[in-house]
């Protein structure tokens, strides 16, 4: 099977010559799929640059990143533009849903911009409205709504175009344990029902738990790497708080 | 370093808002014009002879003046403040890293005089230059040549210009700059609170919308039908309705925005109505002023117009002089005093031409009555269809009992000097003269016709025919002196019927080679000079000539086309600026939405679309209702403003408003395109990303 997402030696440097901070520092791996892969590491350890990287936010410094088999430095403007729209689903930590638009217009605004057909979207709209529990909000501004909605309702915008990746950047951050469980909960459901691949971002090993594969990330390189076999989530839970006491937060290396 | 902050803060600030540094620019240049408005060569040059009215005109400058002032702190004060507030984080830090807050208020202080200083050292020039251009013009067109021209700079207009403009500019400055040194640090370092306005039920936005619509209806009505003008208090009643009618129709349009959202389609169609929307229910108030601003600004412009538009037409000039004599010179020796007088002051050859007007009083009979009948003339105008135009020839016509009398070939000789046919009449025939002030286009092609059929008439008990085309050519300089109705005798007849007893007033005209080569103006002051000189009261005579005449027109000209164009360029300049720096304003505070369109995949050019869309929108919808409103309003200053000036409505009519078009898209256009452009510069920068913490 062919991997959706190849990264190779990947490089980020931030910063001019005299003051250099590498973000990343030579990473490569691979995201098959309806693979669920969570990227946990401390503050600083690079993996919102990787992130970054891979929405197209930032550029690399070096390395390659490639999607389907595109390398991503190859696209320009148009194709760039689809690419950020429809292949990936991009996932925030604040949501950043425009909060002047209607929780259904917020969810639209990726077809509009992709001149998708009313009908299609429609239909994927009221699908993903009734699985995420949103259907009643939909005609509600995001400030009507709670944090949970809030994120549920991103998650719909981010879903509403098929897209072979979601990009999702401590989509937790912002909830309560009891969203937060409610929203892992769905986007597990997400990946195993329609098989759609989530890269996710979290340092929140409870939230870790509910992925398939776990890359651990220190000083811009990948530090361990956790697969969860037929385990319960209770006990690869367990796995996980012990390779983040190894992590320690970055300190016992220091120490 | 503290220097060297406070130069690149004052530069950032210039560089991210071009626009209001560049209405700062304008609004010195106009402090200049109107404050050096008595150093315009055609205001010293009215000064002499007008002194009166130009000196009760150079009295209301300082209105203006204030006037101006009070509207710009408003508009300085508010722009400032967006300005100070997007930097509240920065201050924030300033204060953190332990900066006294007496510092900062010193930095941002000192930040702002260089802004200040800097608009001043581009405005000055370029209003001086303007200044000058306007006056060299004025100057050339009312014919003083450009030889009396003197590069005048107004010290006074400059130091108030420099006083004024530091001093609302310090005053607004410093209040802010005082608000936002004394907040707390962790205020200003934190997010500003977003207020979210509550929302009304939706019935009293449509109650609000039409009962604005309501409003504006019932203000035209007013303002068209006469009432206002009529009525004293109804003029005030009538700009109330106006005022809150726009303020209501603002706010109620959320509305018709509403109405749109819900059809919305297209790429980023429902995100720009939203946006549109989130303005417009936070601003209603400022788009609403905005938008009664453009519309004075329309209507100055266009009544400034209408004025010397009319008052340019009517100018009919042949006659240089005219001379009158006291009442103890026999009729026929006037010609010969004046003659005399001219020849003893060397001034004979100054003239080209001199001609006496006679103009005498029916005084066969001694009745007052009856004397002059002209049936045939009245019936048949009566005969004509019901019009306006009918009721008041009617009405002037029914005074001709006693109709005053021109000498035939003294009217020939004036008409031959104007280029205009001269007029032929048997024995029993007469002329009909009617001033132009009491005629116009529609009036005199009704009378030509019943003319052109050689109606008969009874003149003192005698059977005359009245023929020839209605005769209009002023018989002396001054305008002031105007006939109702006259006839135009042959000579004979004309003294028959004045038995010898007449008036004389000799007419002159200049030498054309004198006043090609020096100017009218200047001719006829130097004339003038040496008429007064010449103890004319001692030899019976006194003179008027086309200057004073000129001059008060030219006066009203100049003083109402100024002033008017001034308020409206202020007004223009402000309306604009405050919607311009507000939508850049609110488009920078949703910077966070514009990013995660960019995440969702949206281009530069979409944004760039988007974003324009906005701006065309924001500022098109108080600028449509001012448009739509300027149409009633052009209506409303024909009936008003410009009443009895104007020769014919429709004419009228089509000049002010061709004007208000003109004028109002050249600036909406530049402005428009200015807040495009900086619209567009801000959202490229989004597109490059930042790492944000």
């Amino acid at each position: 099977m062919e991997p959706i997402l190849n990264i190779e030696n990947l490089t980020k440097v931030y910063g001019n010559t005299q003051s250099q901070t590498t973000a990343l520092n030579g990473m490569t791996f691979q995201v098959m799929p309806g693979e669920f892969l969570g990227i946990m590491g401390s503050s600083g350890s690079g993996k919102s640059t990787l992130l970054n990287c891979i929405a197209t936010v930032i550029q690399p410094s070096g390395g390659s990143i490639s999607v389907q088999g595109k390398s991503l430095a190859k696209l320009g403007g148009k194709e760039l533009a689809a690419y950020r729209g429809k292949t990936v689903g991009y996932l925030f930590q604040n949501f950043e849903l425009l909060d002047n638009l209607t929780a259904r217009e917020n969810i639209l605004l990726p077809t509009t911009l992709h001149e998708v057909s009313e009908k299609e979207s429609r239909q994927r709209l009221k699908q993903l409205a009734d699985y995420l529990e949103i259907a009643d909000v939909l005609d509600k501004f995001p400030t009507q709504m709670s944090g949970g909605q809030r994120q549920r309702v991103a998650t719909a915008r981010a879903l509403i175009l098929h897209p072979r990746l979601i990009l999702a950047d401590e989509p937790t951050g912002a909830l309560d344990s009891k969203n937060a469980k409610n929203l892992m909960e769905k986007l597990s459901g997400l990946n195993e029902e329609e098989q759609a691949t989530i890269l996710m971002v979290t340092h929140d090993s409870n939230v870790a738990s509910f992925c398939k594969r776990i890359l651990f990330i220190q000083d811009g390189v990948i530090f361990h790497e956790l697969r969860r076999g037929e385990e319960s989530q209770r006990d690869f839970y367990e796995r996980i708080l012990q390779v983040m006491a190894q992590l320690g937060g970055g300190s016992s290396n220091v120490l | 370093m503290f220097s060297d902050l406070i130069l690149r803060n004052s530069k950032r600030s210039r560089k991210e808002n071009g626009l209001f540094f560049s209405s700062l620019v304008i609004s010195i240049v106009a402090f200049y014009l109107i404050l050096s408005l008595s150093k315009q060569d055609v205001m010293m040059f009215l000064q002499k002879m007008e002194s009166d009215a130009v000196n009760k005109l150079l009295l209301l400058v300082p209105v203006f003046y204030v006037l101006t002032l009070g509207i710009l702190f408003f508009l300085i004060y508010f722009a400032c403040k967006y300005q100070l507030q997007r930097r509240r984080h920065e201050f924030g830090v300033y204060l953190m890293m332990g900066m006294r807050r007496g510092t900062l208020f010193s930095l941002l202080m000192a930040e702002d005089l260089i802004s200040s200083l800097l608009a001043l050292v581009i405005g000055i020039p370029v209003a001086v230059l303007l200044s000058e251009i306007i006056s060299l013009v004025t100057a050339k067109t009312v014919g003083m040549g450009i030889i009396g021209h003197r590069f005048s700079l107004s010290g006074s207009a400059l130091v108030f210009t420099i006083v004024g403009f530091l001093g609302i500019k310090l005053a607004a400055f410093s209040i802010l700059s005082s608000k936002i040194c004394r907040q707390e640090i962790g205020g200003l370092l934190g997010d500003e609170p977003e207020v979210t306005k509550k929302q009304k039920p939706q019935s009293v936005y449509i109650l609000s919308f039409f009962g604005g619509l309501a409003l504006l209806a019932a203000a035209y009505t007013m303002a068209i039908g006469g009432t206002a003008w009529q009525i004293p208090g109804m003029m005030f009643v009538t700009e109330l309705c106006g005022f809150f009618g726009t303020l209501l129709l603002f706010y109620g349009m959320r509305i018709l925005i509403q109405f749109f959202a819900k059809m919305g389609t297209g790429k980023l169609r429902v995100f720009n109505i939203r946006q549109l929307e989130e303005n417009v229910i936070h601003q209603s108030t400022t788009m609403a002023i905005s938008s009664l601003l453009i519309l004075a600004a329309l209507c100055c412009f266009g009544a400034g117009v209408g004025i010397v538009g009319t008052n340019a037409q009517n100018d009919d000039h042949v006659l240089d002089y005219t001379f009158d004599s006291y009442d103890d010179i026999p009729s026929e020796e006037v010609l010969p005093t004046v003659q005399t007088m001219l020849e003893e002051q060397n001034l004979a050859e100054q003239f080209s031409d001199l001609l006496p007007m006679r103009i005498g009083h029916i005084r066969t009979t001694d009745a007052y009555e009856g004397v002059f009948q002209m049936d045939s003339v009245m019936d048949a105008i009566a005969a004509l269809p019901n019009s306006y135009e009918q009721d008041v020839l009617l009405n002037n016509l029914s005074y001709t009992d006693k109709p005053y009398l021109i000498m035939q070939s003294d009217y020939n000789k004036l008409l031959e000097l104007a280029g205009k046919p001269t007029l032929d009449l048997a024995p029993n025939e007469a002329g009909v003269y009617i001033s132009a002030d009491f005629i116009n286009t529609e009036r005199t092609k009704i009378l030509n016709q019943i003319f052109s059929t050689h109606p008969e008439a009874q003149l003192d008990g005698a059977q005359i025919f009245l023929t020839g085309e209605l005769q209009t050519t002023n018989l002396v300089t001054d305008r002031s002196i105007t006939l109702s109705f006259a006839l135009i005798l042959p000579d004979e007849q004309f003294r028959y019927y004045t038995q010898g007893k007449y008036n004389v007033y000799v007419n002159g005209v200049l030498n054309h080679e004198t006043v090609n080569e020096i100017g009218l103006m200047n001719a006829i002051s130097q004339v003038n000079n040496r008429l007064d000189g010449a103890n004319l009261d001692g030899k019976g005579i006194s003179y008027e000539s086309y200057l004073q005449n000129m001059g008060r027109s030219l006066f009203y000209m100049v003083a109402a086309g100024y002033i008017t164009i001034y308020l409206a360029i202020i007004f223009l300049v402000v309306a604009n600026t405050i919607l311009g720096v507000q939508f850049l304003m609110s488009q920078r505070k949703s910077g966070r939405r514009y990013k995660t369109l960019v995440r969702l995949g949206a281009d530069y050019a979409v944004l760039r679309k988007s974003g324009r869309n906005q701006v065309q929108w924001f500022m098109g919808l108080p600028i449509a209702v001012a448009a739509f409103s300027s149409l009633l309003g052009v209506k409303a200053i024909v009936k008003g403003a410009l009443a009895g000036r104007v020769g014919g409505p429709q004419n009228a009519i089509m000049l002010v408003s061709a004007a208000m078009i003109l004028l109002l898209l050249v600036v909406e256009y530049i402005y428009i395109t200015l807040v495009k452009r900086s619209s567009d510069r801000y959202l490229l920068t989004l597109m490059q990303p930042q790492r944000e913490e």
